[in-house]
């Protein structure tokens, strides 16, 4: 990688005295375009926002440079209010477009759509726009920049340089695993406390005025805008540069976008039609064969394995607040409906700090559905829930884990792409802010989430992609994961769902210690009643939909009811034997 | 000794680079059910995958009643009579119950007679067919995925820790419908557990996994087996 770029930075600095005026020409408005390219994959490779929407951001930029120019004349002023008029524009616009397809609850799908209707939407303005736009044909002759081609060419080079340079370290950094997480998982981000919509909303707008920049440049070198550039078939070039490069990797966009801009201006004036039968066929043959792109198979045998692991170092838990403690959890009258099925009803629940509570009940009782009704504001149809004192209302659940949650699924929900040391890192995200350019060199983690990791194992294979690990360790590293946040209530939902004994038994201990030394208000729903018995405090039964009982774990399980809906025959056995 | 219905021989397999099973070779009898049991990551659910086919085998080769499987891909595999239970993400979500349990079966016609055998085992289903699979509750999703494998009545069933998240009484009355089952039709088994005692009790022989190597077997009827899985599965 250090190769290539050296390979580029020479290019770029000897670039005049090796290409041609026609080269100089063509490569300079490849270059603009390639930064585009990489704000795109920024989007769609690393955040999995797929947007034709990027060339509308960069029509922008290149409308102002021509608008201003060709209508209050080329000076310096008009040169910086150009400028001014291409980073608002393209930042304001932007701004609009991510709370439009990012708000709560938006779907990925609608958030394409809407990226598919900027370009349209501008390009329509553009062609609308009579003599003050130039409509079709745009608008040309304007006065700009008096510089040397060659100067042009620094100027794109050391801007492409610089996007990919710090592209590259963002991606890299703490804060970029943030985005692959977003792409792999968003649920699971938001159960952390990350304000997703938000990181994307201002991703957005940094990569909207920095392609708002690129298209200023072109415009000004050029002397030419014209509707083209902000429509969505340039949108959708971009993509097929990022498909071709190798999405996810930067460089390959970057080269991606270098080397068809100048291989279609070379054929496609010497063979218009076969040129673009020639560029779709390769797109189809790259999807088919090469679905991760060219830049992956290139650069495969040169990578020699990924930057060492982080250390991972014990990190001292927050002293907990005396009002937190008393009354951690508290549920009144909560119901949940589902069309006619009533799922939850007059659930009323309080629960402590120091409480360990075993939520038992037949499966379809209501208990996941439970926990999505505390951890979610949204979820509940009826009732109120407080965490920590604060009423929950209608908040999503990013601001119920600010409140002091912490929910662990029932099957193990983990960023399948990313190490184990980034999942954990992007779990401390929000007790300990990811640096945006670089990698820090230890993992913090609270001792109880150290714990977790030391018992099955995951502290050696930190540098392991989750995907790669077994159904247990899933859910081990899920409850390192959430035990990182550093919780005052946990929900767990069967945490040892696919551990050995052994491991359960550990986990168990763990769990314990949770309530009892740290003070948490944890909330376990687990099957296996014995292993309930070792670590509860207390016990709630859940039956069709009700608190049936709550109690000590003698009273509950020696109960009728426990027995004849629940146990089974060989439990009820045992406990009389 | 009886035929063997599916034989392994020295396979391996993994994910890209990282191999986890070494070299593994297995034989089931027809009608024998055999335990899987291990710790984490020592290579079960691989095993399971990639019988049915959804893992490249690295080397080995793979018989069911003497035909050749190596190289079939899922719906092959399945067609040669063989019902996966797969761990997670194996429903189709957006659908019904009823619609879930028809896919595995071939016509429309049997999944009267079909249902009304399994429906004993999870009475939960009757009068829920038109519910959605996606709003079942986890453990509701787990009996689903056993109930649409038994319906397929096939000749072996792989199951990959159909217990986990199962209240004990359901867990008791799977236990029964198994064996039941191998009881009516003979049907080979191939049973993935973290529960021991169950897989003890469905079972006639069990396998300890480690490191993607049988590091013991034998009779899941011997007084000795819950103690000895117990200590591989301590270290």
């Amino acid at each position: 990688m250090m190769l290539l770029g050296l390979v580029g930075i020479a290019l770029v600095v000897l670039g005049p005295w090796v290409f041609g005026t026609y080269l100089l020409n063509i490569l300079i408005k490849a270059f603009f375009f390639a930064i585009v390219a990489i704000t795109v994959d920024l989007l769609w490779g690393y955040t999995g926002y797929l947007t034709f929407g990027q060339s509308a951001f960069f029509g922008i930029g290149a409308y102002a440079a021509g608008l201003v120019f060709a209508h209050a004349g080329f000076t310096m002023l008009s040169a910086l209010a150009a400028l001014g008029l291409a980073v608002a524009g393209t930042a304001l616009i932007g701004a609009l477009v991510g709370w439009l397809s990012f708000y709560r609850g938006a779907s990925p799908f609608f958030a394409t759509v809407i990226s598919l209707v900027l370009p349209i939407v501008l390009t329509q303005l553009l062609l609308s726009g009579g003599a003050w736009t130039g409509s079709s044909s745009g608008l040309t002759g304007y006065e700009t920049f008096e510089l040397p081609l060659e100067a042009w060419y620094w100027i794109a080079g050391t801007a492409l340089a610089l996007v990919a340079l710090l592209g590259s370290l963002v991606v890299r950094s703490d804060a970029g695993q943030v985005l692959k997480a977003i792409r792999d998982n968003e649920s699971r981000c938001t159960y952390l406390g990350i304000r997703t919509s938000r990181v994307k909303i201002v991703l957005l707008v940094a990569t909207a005025v920095v392609a708002g920049l690129a298209g200023f440049g072109y415009g000004s070198f050029s002397g030419v805008v014209a509707p083209e550039l902000s429509g969505f078939v340039l949108g959708t070039e971009f993509i097929i540069w990022v498909a071709l490069g190798g999405r996810g990797t930067l460089w390959g966009p970057l080269l991606g976008a270098v080397l068809i801009s100048v291989a279609s201006a070379y054929l496609s004036s010497s063979m218009p039609f076969v040129w673009q039968l020639v560029l779709g066929c390769a797109f189809v043959v790259v999807i088919v064969l090469l679905p991760q792109g060219l830049m992956p198979l290139l650069i495969r045998p040169l990578r020699r394995g990924i930057a060492g692991e982080p250390a991972l170092v014990d990190r001292a838990v927050r002293a907990l607040v005396e009002q937190d403690a008393a009354q951690a959890l508290v549920m009144e009258g909560v119901a949940k409906q589902y069309g006619h099925l009533k799922v939850l009803q007059g659930i009323d629940l309080t629960a402590d700090g120091g409480q360990l509570a075993g939520l038992i009940g037949p499966n379809g009782a209501g208990k996941t559905t439970l926990m999505r009704c505390m951890s979610d504001g949204s979820e509940r149809t009826a009732g109120v829930v407080r965490l920590c004192g604060h009423d929950i209302r209608t908040l999503p659940p990013e601001q119920c884990v600010r409140f002091g949650l912490g929910r662990k699924f029932q099957n193990a929900n983990i960023f399948d792409t990313l190490t184990v040391a980034a999942c954990l890192r992007i779990a401390g995200s929000v007790r300990e802010r990811p640096a945006l350019f670089a990698c820090s060199p230890v993992l913090a983690v609270p001792s109880y989430a150290l714990e977790v990791l030391r018992v099955t194992g995951l502290a050696g294979k930190l540098s392991a992609v989750a995907k790669d690990l077994s159904h247990g360790e899933q859910q081990a590293l899920e409850l390192a994961m959430v035990l990182t946040l550093e919780p005052k209530i946990v929900l767990l939902d069967e945490p040892t769902a696919g551990l050995t004994k052994t491991e359960r038994t550990q986990i168990g201990s763990i769990l314990s210690s949770l309530a009892l030394r740290h003070g948490l208000c944890c909330l376990l729903v687990e099957h296996d009643l014995d292993f309930v018995h070792e670590i509860a405090t207390r016990i709630v039964v859940l039956h069709q939909g009700r608190i049936a009982m709550q109690g000590s774990f003698e009273d509950v399980a020696h109960s009728e009811l426990v027995k004849t809906i629940y146990a089974g025959s060989t439990h009820a056995a045992q406990e009389a034997a | 000794m009886m035929q063997a219905l599916l034989q392994l021989k020295d396979v391996s397999s993994g994910y890209k680079a990282s191999l986890v099973l070494r070299k593994l070779s297995l034989s089931v009898a027809s009608g024998e059910a055999v335990a899987v049991l291990g710790k984490n990551g020592m290579g079960k659910s691989t095993l399971l995958k990639t019988i049915m086919g959804y893992l490249p085998k690295a080397s080995g080769t793979v018989h069911v009643g003497g035909q050749d499987i190596t190289r079939l891909g899922p719906h092959r595999v399945a067609r040669k009579g063989i019902a996966y239970a797969a761990q997670e993400h194996a429903l189709f979500t957006e659908l019904s119950i009823r619609d879930n349990l028809r896919l595995g079966l071939a016509k429309e016609s049997v999944f009267d007679e079909r249902f009304a055998e399994i429906e004993p085992v999870f009475p939960v289903f009757k009068t829920r067919l038109k519910q959605f699979a996606g709003t079942l509750s986890g453990g509701e999703q787990k009996m689903l995925l056993v109930a649409r494998a038994l319906m397929m009545r096939p000749s072996i069933v792989l199951l990959d820790e159909i217990t986990e998240g199962l209240q004990p009484s359901v867990i008791e009355r799977l236990a029964e419908a198994l064996l039941g089952e191998r009881r009516k039709r003979g049907t080979t088994m191939l049973l993935i557990e973290q529960n021991v005692p169950f897989a003890l009790k469905v079972a006639d022989r069990y396998l300890v996994l480690k490191q993607g190597e049988i590091v013991d077997e034998g009779s899941a009827k011997a007084a000795t087996a819950a103690q000895r899985i117990f200590d591989h599965l301590r270290v």
